[in-house]
């Protein structure tokens, strides 16, 4: 019997390690329990999750426990009796959650021990190295255009060529890097995988070095990450030992070292030129393209840089083939692709769908739908430089070419779900506000074009929009999609492009009727207590955080709106929804 | 090297392989516009202004780094293309905090330079502070004593005390220039063969005369009075501007060649029309000669005068019988040119009759005080009623009280009678100053405005006759200024010479960057109180025609004009980011917002830093890097907030600073200049 506890950042921020060691005490010696970990498991909505195995065979698992569970799992582990856990067993159309899914970069997160390298190589890791060892390279990149497998940092750009180029490319040195700099608001998918699967990345990179002949690697990984900086740190030196990295790997002849580069935080890194000019100390600015990476990259050798996920579903492609690879997908999107599942959704987590599945399914079959019973409104993929999808479109499928048609993005997989409490223009307005702070300061378009934007929509959020706005911001979207220097700045005005595109009305709305329907603008709003529902109660006072609610006991309450703030606090603590807001 | 045949805008040109398209098209004398690029350093792609259109690629291509490919058809002009450039200025332009020119210069109305003549003054060179004012001014020395100076109305110095005295400061160089051995000299080009017809030879047609005869033109002014020089030679008093300094100036003007023809009144000595045969272009440059009417009982009495008639016939050496009492009504400068000119031609008592306050009253507030000085007795908030006269001669002036109501559309209180409320004044004669018209007998094919004057259109000066054109006091909305009708003599010149070559007048309007500015910017400046120009006493002065103004010493000029605090950007005429601003024609206001780059200056050993006009180009940075090996500048911040700034902050040195000024000469605005 083994127990096992899903300890990525997601189950530890819930109080995983506080159950590990609850149980971790108690677990009598010689009982024959295994207490072990894993990573995230992918149901951030449940966690912490505690897993029981009998042999490699999952036969209970456990939601939201609590330390104070600790004593019923380890009993029920030593009698086999699971009869006392049924409360916090999982319930049966939570476990849809993964049936519905296709797992292959994420195949073995939140089953493998992500501290183990036994465990990982126990689970059939590293055969993929090895059967690539006795492949030529050339095969190698060949199996990949096989798969059609793509980037799935966001671009899309297919992977086998990017190979192929740095390959080809003359230089005495290539370098391999792997761009783990992920930054989109709400995106955890690469995190997870290095927490959780750390040497499904490194065989990944492995494979590539070798199929390119890059002599090194360099995961480039955002600082925000520590525990997966840890994990990947601790597999390295386990596949250091085991004979996986470092000189004549395997007696293949190949040789590779992996070093771990921290980025210092900023959005910007995560395009390709500003990670190399990062990676070389320098301030991290996107460079000039041509020449492209594969050409004149870090120290200005041929490079080649990838993205988390993509590495990760590269052992399964060569341990599978190419052909099995592409037979999951669409015509042109081949494989799955892993989003991170957030915002007024009843499940949020990590998923991985094939590609195909309809958005629709994603966030009602997998995801259970809106939370509270609200209305959809829209979704938003591809963070920043993506864009909301509206209700309309629910049924588009997940594929580079529909989701670019929608005017959104694949993205790296964010999906943000949103309700109809959600103010479309304030959503436009926080991703300008994201974008305009990150961007690196280089090119004039994204520089100044974005924080004109941003200044639009923060005038329009507070009621000072003026009519000419709306073209001015379509003005200032054209310019800087076809002006700025990058990625960053290219795609920066898509969520904007898209709000525009789907939910004008709401500017319009905004701009002339003063009117935030979904009463998120609090400059717009105003808030009264009405008579007829306010019985006296006054906890609406008590809670005002500036003293701006008068009244006595069972007498109706009034608001004073030269002090009010509208925070909103009277409206949360309102138990008769005497506040209303207008 | 393989040769590569590329077409951009429709023109075959060849160049290197491997080759950016920015380079191939410079060395074929095409320029794509740039600010960031420099041939010498690696490409940064910061600015977005090379941006091109190249025919099968979906995406705009920077034309510093993009290789030409042969064969390739490449746009730098398409509609797509200028839209992105277009926003890239504009939005430039919309964190760009600098001055252009000076307020000085902006609000004079010929836009003269005039912080460019002040530097030369303070140096001493005065024949070159003359050839810069006359860009635009073909007058220097009478404007200078005259002109109500729009200029020093703006002057910043006026926030740390009080504005340069930059009229008289113009008179002065103009005099020195006159005086001196070698008074500047203009150059002629070449005769064009071409002739032009000016009527009128005020401030507009001089210089309309002056700007066409330097170009080449054959000129010749006619003008219905024995002497040239308009409303400044028949308006404006002796004592203000001497007739011997304007007639220096007319001759200048003749010496180049300019043909003089006086004593001749159009419709009567020639037609109109058989100028427009006679000549291949007619400016029409008339004053306004005629006087106001005031509406009032007794107007008509034979010891009613004319302003400006008043002053013409003084002017003429006539000395109207005006009597020992004299009343003038208005409170305009010609009110005062004429009050003061009635006491110096034997009035014992003058009055000015004026319906508002002193502080509503039009004429300059230093010919108001002068001439309470001289004992001139102003009555404000009066009104003529009526002019009391037997057997046709003045005898008393019956003035209503007013008091000041609402403000009305001129934004001026409007006066209204206080009811009932008389005074009474006695005698002799009356001025009256209260505006002047335009007298157009003769010009009777020419379209003219609801208000009489000639309609000509704004900023080209065409009239509805083909190849006649107007400008000055007699057309649109009539009388103004002598400056102003100069800068309007100076454009009109511009459009009848592009008419005579036969090119189009779309000269657009030049865009200036201009810098909000507080008097809480002055703080810091040390006081400097401005030089006064010295005047003869009230006793002195008050019964003779001599020039009030005793002129500045060459220390005081000097002096007086080092106040100039330089405001106009140092690198206003090589400035890349203005020319492709006014080339482009781009909305400097359209993204206005929030400004990063606020007016700091910083300096190092031998650079003043003006952060407010840094658009981040990065050629500085790059300069010391790549070409010095230093290294010592860098970026700071992210996002808008991004600056040049590290090593600006240590103040005046750098410890390992080459001092090599590279990063100052390569910078493509004004934001870093070299402290000579």
């Amino acid at each position: 019997m083994k127990i096992v506890i899903g300890e990525g950042s997601c189950g530890i921020a819930a109080g995983a390690a506080a159950v590990h060691s609850a149980i971790e005490k108690i677990i009598p010696k010689n009982s024959g329990i295994k207490l072990d970990i894993t990573g995230c498991i992918g149901m951030c909505f449940l966690e912490p999750i505690v897993d029981i195995y009998e042999e490699d065979k999952l036969i209970k698992r456990l939601i939201k426990v609590k330390p104070e569970d600790a004593g019923k799992i380890v009993s029920a582990a030593k009698n086999n009796d699971f009869s006392l856990l049924e409360d916090i067993t999982i319930a049966k159309e939570d476990e849809e959650f993964l049936a519905l899914q296709t797992r292959i970069a994420l195949c073995g997160c939140g089953k493998t021990d992500p501290t183990s390298i036994d465990d990982y190589c126990l689970k059939g890791g590293y055969s993929a190295l090895k059967k690539a060892f006795a492949m030529d390279p050339e095969d190698i990149i060949d199996e990949i255009k096989t798969s059609g497998l793509a980037g799935r940092g966001g671009a899309g750009f297919p992977t086998w060529f990017k190979w192929n180029a740095a390959r080809k490319s003359e230089g005495k040195h290539k370098h391999l890097i792997c761009n783990a700099d992920e930054g989109d608001p709400g995106a955890f998918m690469d995190r997870a995988v290095i927490e959780s699967d750390p040497h499904r990345l490194i065989e990944g990179m492995l494979i590539a070095a070798y199929a390119i002949k890059a002599e090194d690697i360099t995961v480039y990984v955002r600082a925000e990450y520590p525990l997966a900086i840890k994990r990947l740190k601790n597999a390295i030196k386990q596949a250091e030992s085991a004979g996986f990295i470092g000189e004549n790997i395997l007696q293949s002849g190949f040789s590779c070292k992996i070093r771990i580069k921290a980025g210092a935080g900023a959005f910007v890194c995560g395009e390709e030129t500003a990670l190399i000019e990062s990676m070389e100390g320098k301030r991290g600015m996107p460079r000039l393209k041509p020449p492209f990476p594969a050409q004149k990259g870090f120290k200005d050798e041929p490079s080649n840089i990838n993205n988390v996920e993509t590495f990760a579903n590269v052992p399964w492609i060569i341990e599978k083939g190419g052909a099995e690879f592409a037979k999951i997908g669409t015509e042109k999107s081949k494989g799955t692709k892993v989003f991170a599942l957030t915002g007024k959704i009843n499940k949020s987590g990590l998923v991985e769908v094939p590609m195909g599945i309809t958005l629709r399914d994603v966030i009602y079959k997998i995801g259970g739908g809106i939370k509270n019973g609200k209305e959809f409104k829209a979704v938003q993929l591809g963070g920043p430089s993506g864009g909301c999808i509206p209700k309309e479109l629910l049924d588009t499928a997940i594929d580079y070419e529909a989701l670019s048609a929608t005017g959104a993005i694949m993205g790296s997989g964010g999906m943000v779900v949103m309700d109809e409490d959600t103010c479309m223009v304030g959503v436009a307005k926080f991703f300008l506000d994201f974008t305009a702070d990150e961007s690196c300061g280089k090119c004039v378009h994204c520089r100044i074009g974005t924080k004109r934007m941003q200044e639009i929509l923060t005038a329009i959020t507070e009621g000072k929009g003026r009519p000419e706005d709306i073209e001015l911001l379509e003005e200032l979207c054209e310019a800087i999609k076809d002006g700025a220097l990058c990625g960053l700045g290219q795609t920066a005005p898509n969520p904007v492009l898209t709000t525009l595109r789907y939910f004008k009305e709401e500017y319009l709305e905004h701009i002339f009727e003063h009117r935030c329907r979904a009463k998120e603008c609090s400059a717009m709003l105003t808030y009264s207590i009405n008579p007829e529902k306010c019985v006296g109660c006054t906890l609406c006072a008590k809670k005002c955080p500036v003293q701006a609610i008068s009244g006595t006991v069972k007498k109706t309450h009034s608001i004073n709106k030269n002090i009010c703030i509208k925070c909103g606090a009277c409206s949360k603590a309102c138990r008769f929804g005497a506040v209303s807001i207008e | 090297m393989d040769k590569i045949k590329i077409i951009i805008d429709g023109k075959e040109i060849t160049g290197k392989s491997g080759e950016s398209i920015l380079n191939i098209a410079a060395e074929n004398g095409i320029e794509i516009p740039n600010l960031c690029h420099s041939k010498e350093l690696e490409n940064f792609g910061a600015c977005g202004l090379c941006l091109v259109e190249a025919e099968g690629f979906s995406r705009l291509l920077r034309a510093c780094s993009a290789r030409a490919e042969d064969g390739m058809k490449i746009h730098t002009d398409s509609p797509r293309v200028k839209k992105a450039r277009n926003a890239a200025l504009e939005l430039i332009m919309s964190d760009h905090e600098g001055d252009c020119i000076g307020p000085c210069s902006k609000n004079c109305p010929a836009h003269t330079d005039v912080q460019g003549y002040l530097k030369r003054i303070a140096e001493g060179k005065y024949s070159e502070a003359v050839r810069i004012i006359k860009e635009k001014i073909p007058i220097p020395a009478s404007v200078g004593r005259i002109c109500p100076h729009p200029c020093e109305t703006e002057c910043r110095r006026r926030f740390a005390e009080e504005p340069l005295s930059i009229a008289y400061l113009k008179a002065f160089a103009a005099d020195m220039d006159l005086k001196s051995e070698n008074p500047f000299k203009e150059e002629l080009l070449e005769e064009t063969g071409k002739s032009i017809a000016i009527i009128g030879g005020g401030p507009a047609g001089l210089s309309a005369a002056y700007r066409l005869r330097l170009i080449g033109h054959s000129v010749t002014i006619f003008d219905a009075m024995p002497e040239m020089g308009g409303m400044l030679r028949y308006g404006i008093p002796e004592y203000r501007l001497p007739k011997a300094v304007l007639k220096k100036e007319t001759d200048a003007i003749k010496n180049l060649g300019v043909s003089f023809k006086n004593n001749v009144k159009i419709g009567k000595d020639i037609a109109l029309k058989e100028l427009q045969k006679k000549f291949d272009a007619v400016l029409v440059a008339l004053g306004a000669w005629q006087d106001g009417k005031i509406y009032c009982k007794g107007e008509n009495l034979c010891d009613v005068f004319g302003g400006t008639e008043f002053l013409r016939g003084v002017n003429c050496g006539k000395n109207p019988d005006i009597g020992k009492k004299v009343a003038v009504i208005g409170g305009g400068n010609t009110a005062m040119d004429a009050c003061r000119t009635a006491l110096r031609c034997g009035a014992e008592k003058v009055y000015v009759i004026y319906r508002r306050t002193r502080e509503e009253a039009p004429a300059a507030d230093a010919e108001i005080t002068e001439a309470i000085e001289e004992g001139i007795e102003f009555k404000f908030l009066a009104a003529p009623e009526e002019i009391i006269g037997t057997n046709g001669k003045v005898k008393s002036i019956k003035l209503q009280i007013m008091e000041l109501a609402e403000a009305d559309s001129s934004g001026r209180r409007k006066p209204v009678p206080v009811e009932g409320k008389f005074e009474s004044i006695e005698v002799d004669s009356v001025i009256k100053a209260v505006g002047q018209k335009c007298d157009l007998a003769g010009f009777e094919e020419l379209e003219l405005t609801e208000k009489g004057t000639v309609a000509a259109k704004a900023k080209t000066g065409e009239t509805n006759l083909k190849g006649v054109f107007a400008a000055g006091d007699i057309t649109n909305k009539g009388p103004s200024i002598a400056i102003e009708a100069i800068a309007e003599g100076n454009t009109v010149a511009k459009t009848i010479n592009a008419y005579l070559c036969g090119v189009p007048f779309d000269f657009g309007e030049d865009a200036y960057s201009e810098r909000k500015v507080s008097a809480k910017d002055y703080e810091h400046i040390s006081k400097i109180p401005r030089i006064k120009m010295p005047l003869k006493t009230a006793e002195e002065r008050k019964n003779t025609f001599d020039e009030v103004i005793c002129g500045f010493t060459e220390e005081r000029a000097k002096a007086e004009a080092k106040r100039c605090l330089e405001c106009g950007c140092h690198d206003y005429t090589d400035c890349k980011l203005i020319r492709y601003a006014r080339e482009n024609r781009i909305d400097m206001r359209k993204f206005e917002g929030v400004k990063h780059n606020s007016f700091t200056e910083r300096k190092l050993l031998l650079i003043e830093r003006d952060q407010g006009k840094c658009m981040l180009c990065g050629l500085c940075v790059r300069v010391c890097e790549e070409k010095i090996g230093k290294g010592l500048l860098g970026f700071r911040g992210r996002g808008f907030k991004t600056a040049i700034l590290p090593e600006f902050e240590h103040g005046e040195e750098i410890a390992d600073c080459a001092n090599c000024l590279e990063c100052a000469k390569i910078c493509p605005t004004g934001a870093l200049k070299i402290i000579k």
